[in-house]
């Protein structure tokens, strides 16, 4: 049966949500305003005439960006827990697989934050809620990766994910990154063939963004690594392996030395040739990184194009996403009074 | 008079305020509600206009308030609505006002800090408590001393692979808390951490402890872990910490943990009474604030209105002053300089602020002076859309058409009856009720009706009294005008062979008829929905056709107040024509026929419908017998009918192309005489038209102004020069003392008086001229209206025909209720048992009437009478274009009963 005639039935609702959310995104004129703000008290006006609304009435000034940050944050999960409270399968799985990312990026952050001394509490606060889980307060126990993985991870829908670090021995600063990477391709590669199963328009709408995700992890990992300690076959271990790169670039990728090297590897692929090209590290210049987020805001905007399929939920929270980021920026620039390079934010819509 | 049938006369006026006074001035305003002010910083940003950082203390000032309200609400102490209604304070109290609200959020905030440490406090010492007092249970359970646990705990870890007994090993405990719901995972995360070494034992607290942080109750569990070595002590300890449980020393002996508990048990006590003092502490700033906070509420949602309303204002740094743009009634013009004066006092300042009306070609918004009473009709009205400015408005109208038309669907004087007492009761109560404040939808929308459902209750009595109709049942209060036809015979056999076959010839009793309404003996006859259906087809139609017939008149009224002569000619007559030629004709036929054909010539009456399908068809056949029914049946009937059909169709050509090419010509016209003119002067043309507008409009605002000008008071006149843009005529330049040329002023006052009518006339042709000319828009539109109306004359007759349908099916319904409820209760043979059934019964029967024919068919007869009225009513002349007057006014702000609606 086409896919298509009953989609609505049970995804239909979520998804006129999430289409209605995805207006409240920020425009270019919002944007235009918020540059010329003076202070904070400024952006939290204009902020309130927006979408956002009094989501700051309740803050004592004097404001900080942390704490927009905090409420921004805090508006997105409030949102993202509707949908998820309100989904049926596949859907919900598709919305776990959402936050598992942000999982990763939590025990990450607390490992790393334990290996510094840090105490728990404050490394709780700065987790991001979407990713939140029960186990995740007891993780500074764990001293070694098998550890984390038996006495932690084992509940956590992550566990199939981590098999592969186990074999690590300790826990410093080089082994969590390379635990971080592979847990991201495992779950990169998981979340693309969930998708590919799903089959219909979500699957044409996810495996693209996912297979962008993919490459662009792929380069980033390639560029930093440049310098470290890491080998060669390590890293080419850390690839994931759903993108447009798999598998010749990924193999030519592995061999590269320096940052020319990759970026003639880019050149045999069009999107990403642009990317490479456009990108600089001369002042006015657009980074490499900016460059990416600006092409996925692409994506993400596209895959709204389409209809009866998830994408649109994904590409809602990535959007929020940018848009926090955009707006902290804009914050920082407003709060430190460093107006040089308050437009470099990337426009959504 | 006349507030209702039209819009109040609206005028764009410009304020001048000293920036001193103009705080004052919009307060005052705000109050008396009577002043639209435009928004003239549409482009600005929200943080760049003049008044933001008032409009930021004062979001400040809600935010404290918001905090107290919700301390206040915490104590489950209320918010009292004394209907207070205080003024916006000065500026300069403002400060005064953020400084209580600043004592009163400090203060509560220290006593809350100090009594959520003194309340963990109390929950650590209570915890303690029960971790003693569980382990002692537990211990004394399991013997005395330590070590028979550590001999069993040991046993239960260590599977009797220790056979070496008497190798006393190093078991040591910790004791905690921990939330219930966290002790499965808690469980779980010891065992995978530590490897299955060892052993925990929980127990659930049965008191709900406090949350020292939110108030809310928590139920939490003490736990005990048994292990083995420093090292898993270590461990443990570290997952305690990242679950968030509370580890409490707990003493190995039992003597010492006996101690301690007495101990803890004392300065829990002591921290009780401490708690104590705190609560009353608080509980008195919270006391101190409840009576004042809905005042102050008010007082900062008001600031925050006005401070809004000059952030709409235009700026003029050069005069200090303030630019406010706005509409206003012309009749409460005056109320507005006196505020505008009051506020000039108030300030101290000595500059005057200054009214200026201006001339506009905008459309003023749409106002209507309304009661408690005309307003829910005139809502009817305005959810259909808002009246043009100065078009007749159909509300007025509706206060007798709509519970008329309501009533008779819905006769039935029964009902009637409870619909009346219901509507009566909320509009009794109106004051107690308005208090209460709901916030039930439905609730809301019946109570904002309520004078609509008395008036429709009413006329529902009445019309059920015309159809002797209550409940189903009839009243026989003059005595019946016929008799019966049952026979000897009728009667001695079962009854259900009768039939009261009404035939008017035989049993009809040749006396006066029956005074007022239909004869009850109706009630129980056979052909009852014969005879009912042919008086109530007839009625409906004859009510339709009236009231389109109203509704076309009314246009006049339209016509005759915009000037438009053509239209007077070219649509309201011929649509007048075609009305009455057809349909009016048609009611003609049906009031003969009642008046002229009694029952001795029934058999021979003229079939209307066959009749009036002829009149079209101009078919009129010889009279085949004594007795066609389709034979003309008065003289001269087919001379005049013929005439009829002619006029209407004569009249549709005359609807549909006399309007357009009328304006074409004079458009064309015009166009010629300026081209006669020479492009040279046209340049002047505009200007001079201009003068003549600009000197009469200077004296319509003297006219209404006379007093002032007349006192010779420090009055500033305006517009004396013509300005030379064409548009709005913002002439703040051309100001002239009126001192000085105030006598030559009146002299005008009374020359111009005269030839007011002449130049509005000018003024609205000029308008004309200014809009494009596009014939075939026009040509177009007064196809569809021509369309429209001769269509809507049949379909809206049909229309009207749901008066009929729905009387009927009400009057059906209610006796089928009674047939198949009560009566069947009544006609029970029961003895003593049958009361009881009876009761039962009759509430059934209520129920049903409340809920279906009161509740369901009371809705379904209001919404076709709401689309009688908009549709075939309105159609008629009511364009409803118009956008609504929304005057600045502070009368919402007492309806806000917490700050958190706001949000």
């Amino acid at each position: 049966m086409m896919p298509e005639l009953s989609f609505n039935i049970d995804h239909g609702y979520l998804e006129g949500l999430v289409r209605g959310f995805k207006c409240g995104i920020l425009k270019q004129t919002d944007y235009l305003n918020l540059v010329q703000c003076e202070t904070l008290e400024d952006l939290k006006l204009h902020l309130q005439s927006t979408d956002y609304g009094s989501f700051l009435a309740n803050e004592p000034s004097p404001l900080s960006v942390s704490v927009i940050d905090d409420k921004m944050r805090e508006k997105l999960v409030v949102e993202f827990q509707h949908l998820r409270n309100h989904c049926l399968e596949p859907l919900a799985t598709f919305l776990d697989y959402i936050t598992y990312s942000y999982m990763i990026d939590n025990i990450i952050l607390l490992i790393t934050g334990t290996l510094h001394q840090r105490p728990i509490n404050e490394l709780i606060s700065k987790c991001h809620p979407l990713g939140s889980f029960e186990q995740m307060e007891a993780i500074h126990i764990a001293s070694t990766p098998a550890e984390l993985y038996n006495a932690v991870l084992v509940d956590t829908p992550l566990a199939p994910y981590f098999i592969d670090c186990i074999s690590e021995q300790d826990l410093d600063e080089m082994n969590i990154e390379i635990i971080r990477n592979t847990l991201y391709k495992a779950y990169l590669e998981d979340f693309f063939n969930f998708c590919k199963n799903l089959g219909g328009a979500t699957a044409e709408v996810m495996c693209e963004a996912l297979a962008f995700e993919a490459d662009r992890r792929a380069f980033i990992i390639t560029i930093n690594s440049f310098g470290t300690e890491l080998s060669k076959e390590d890293r080419e271990k850390l690839y994931p392996c759903c993108g447009n790169l798999y598998p010749d670039g990924l193999s030519k990728l592995a061999q590269a030395e320096d940052y020319d090297q990759v970026r003639q590897v880019a050149e045999y692929y069009a999107s990403y040739k642009e990317l490479f090209e456009g990108a600089g590290t001369n002042p006015g210049d657009k980074t490499l990184e900016d460059k990416f987020f600006e092409h996925e805001v692409k994506l993400m905007k596209h895959s709204f194009m389409h209809q009866f399929q998830f994408g649109v939920f994904y590409s809602y929270v990535k959007l929020k996403e940018q848009e926090c980021r955009n707006i902290i920026w804009i914050g920082e620039c407003v709060a430190q009074r460093h107006r040089a390079k308050i437009d470099s934010y990337i426009p959504i819509f | 008079m006349g507030s209702l049938f039209r819009s109040e006369k609206m005028t764009l006026c410009q304020l001048f305020l000293q920036s001193e006074a103009s705080y004052a001035v919009v307060s005052e305003l705000g109050e008396l509600g009577i002043f639209q002010f435009k928004d003239l910083n549409m482009k600005v940003n929200a943080f760049q206009k003049k008044f933001v950082s008032e409009v930021r203390r004062c979001e400040e000032m809600e935010r404290k308030l918001r905090y107290i309200e919700k301390e206040i609400k915490k104590e489950h102490l209320k918010i009292p609505d004394y209907g207070e209604n205080p003024k916006a304070p000065a500026p300069k109290e403002m400060v005064d006002l953020e400084a209580t609200f600043e004592k009163i959020e400090s203060e509560l905030r220290e006593v809350n800090t100090n009594a959520e440490a003194l309340k963990r406090n109390f929950l650590e010492l209570t915890e303690l408590r029960e971790v003693l007092r569980k382990t002692q249970t537990f211990f004394t359970a399991q013997g005395q001393e330590m070590s028979n646990i550590v001999g069993e705990a040991q046993h239960a870890l260590v599977h009797d692979e220790g056979t070496t007994s008497g190798q006393a090993v190093q078991l040591g405990f910790i004791a905690g808390v921990i939330p219930r719901e966290k002790v499965p995972p808690f469980e779980r995360m010891l065992w995978f951490a530590c490897r299955g070494n060892v052993f925990l034992r929980y127990e659930e607290i049965q008191q709900s402890l406090e949350d020292p942080q939110t108030g809310e109750p928590k139920i939490k569990a003490v736990f005990m872990i048994f292990f083995q070595g420093e090292q898993l002590k270590a461990r443990v300890k570290k997952i305690c910490e990242g679950f968030k449980a509370a580890l409490y020393p707990c003493p190995e002996s039992s003597q010492e943990r006996q101690e301690m508990f007495r101990g803890v048990t004392t300065r829990l006590e002591d921290l009780k009474t401490v708690l104590n003092q705190t609560e009353d502490h608080r509980r008195r700033v919270l006391v101190g604030a409840q009576k004042e906070i809905r005042s102050w509420i008010i007082k900062v949602e008001k600031i925050k209105a006005i401070y809004h309303t000059l952030n709409m204002f235009s700026f003029d740094i050069s005069h200090n002053s303030l630019i406010a743009e706005g509409w206003c009634p012309i009749q409460s013009l005056e109320d507005v300089r006196r505020v505008l004066k009051d506020g000039e006092k108030l300030s101290g300042s000595t500059i005057p602020s200054i009214l200026h009306p201006m001339k506009t070609h905008e459309t003023p918004p749409t106002f209507f002076k309304t009661s408690r009473f005309t307003q829910g009709f005139q809502n009817i009205v305005n959810a259909y859309g808002i009246a043009t400015y100065e078009e007749v408005n159909p509300a007025p109208y509706a206060i007798i058409t709509f519970p008329f038309l309501f009533s008779v669907m819905f006769g039935d004087a029964g009902h009637g009856t409870l619909m009346f007492l219901f509507g009566l009761w909320m509009v009794l109560k109106e004051k107690s009720l308005l208090a209460a404040k709901s916030n039930n939808e439905i609730w809301n929308t019946f109570f904002g009706g309520r004078y609509i459902i008395m008036l429709m209750g009413l006329f529902s009595i009445y019309t059920g009294m015309i159809y002797n109709d209550a409940f189903s049942k009839s009243f026989n209060i003059f005595g019946s005008a016929w008799k019966s036809n049952y026979t000897e015979g009728d009667m001695m056999g079962d009854g259900e062979t009768a039939t009261l076959v009404f035939d008017p010839a035989k049993y009809y009793r040749d006396s006066t008829p029956y005074p007022f309404g239909i004869d009850p003996i109706w009630q129980s006859a056979k052909n009852k929905i014969t005879f009912l259906n042919s008086f109530k087809m007839k009625m409906a139609v004859i009510l339709g056709i009236s009231q389109m017939l109203f509704g076309v008149c009314l246009s006049v009224f339209n016509h005759l107040h915009f000037k438009i002569v053509i239209a007077i000619f070219c649509e309201f007559l011929p649509e007048l024509i075609f009305l009455l030629a057809l349909f009016g004709y048609l009611i003609f036929m049906v009031y003969y026929k009642w008046l002229v054909f009694d029952v001795t010539q029934s058999g021979c009456a003229p079939a209307l419908l066959i009749q009036y399908i002829n009149m079209f068809m101009f078919k009129y056949d010889p009279p085949k017998s004594d007795c066609d029914v389709q034979a003309t049946f008065y003289p001269n009937q087919q001379t005049i009918q013929t005439v009829f059909v002619i006029a209407a169709v004569a009249s549709v050509p005359v609807l549909l192309l006399v309007k357009p090419f009328y304006l074409r010509s004079v458009h064309n016209k015009k166009v010629l005489a300026k081209n006669a003119l020479g492009a040279l002067s046209t340049d002047a043309l505009i200007p001079n038209e201009h003068t003549s507008e600009q000197s009469t409009s200077k004296n319509v605002t003297h006219v209404e102004t006379p007093s002032v000008s007349g006192e010779g008071s420090s009055d500033i006149e305006m517009g004396t020069q013509p300005p030379p843009a064409p548009e709005k005529d913002t002439n703040e330049n051309g100001k002239s003392q009126s001192k000085q040329n105030g006598g030559d002023d009146m002299k005008d006052i009374n020359l111009s008086v005269n030839n007011i009518e002449d130049t509005s006339a000018m003024v609205l042709a000029h308008d004309d001229d200014e809009e494009e000319f596009e014939f075939s828009e026009i040509f177009i539109e007064q196809a569809i209206h021509t369309i429209e109306f001769c269509l809507g004359c049949i379909s809206h007759t049909a229309s009207y025909l749901r008066l009929w349908a729905l009387s009927l099916a009400h009057a059906q319904l209610s006796e089928v209720l009674w047939n198949m409820v009560l009566h069947i209760g009544l006609s029970m043979d029961l003895p003593y048992i049958g009361s009881l059934i009876i009761f039962a019964v009759w509430m059934a029967w209520a129920n049903l009437t409340i809920a279906v024919l009161l509740v369901m068919e009371g809705l379904s007869a209001f919404l076709h009478t709401l689309r009688l009225h908009w549709v075939e009513f309105q159609s008629k002349f009511y364009r409803g274009e118009g956008y609504i007057f929304l005057p600045f006014s502070f009368k919402h702000i007492l309806d806000i009963d917490s700050l958190d609606e706001l949000k």
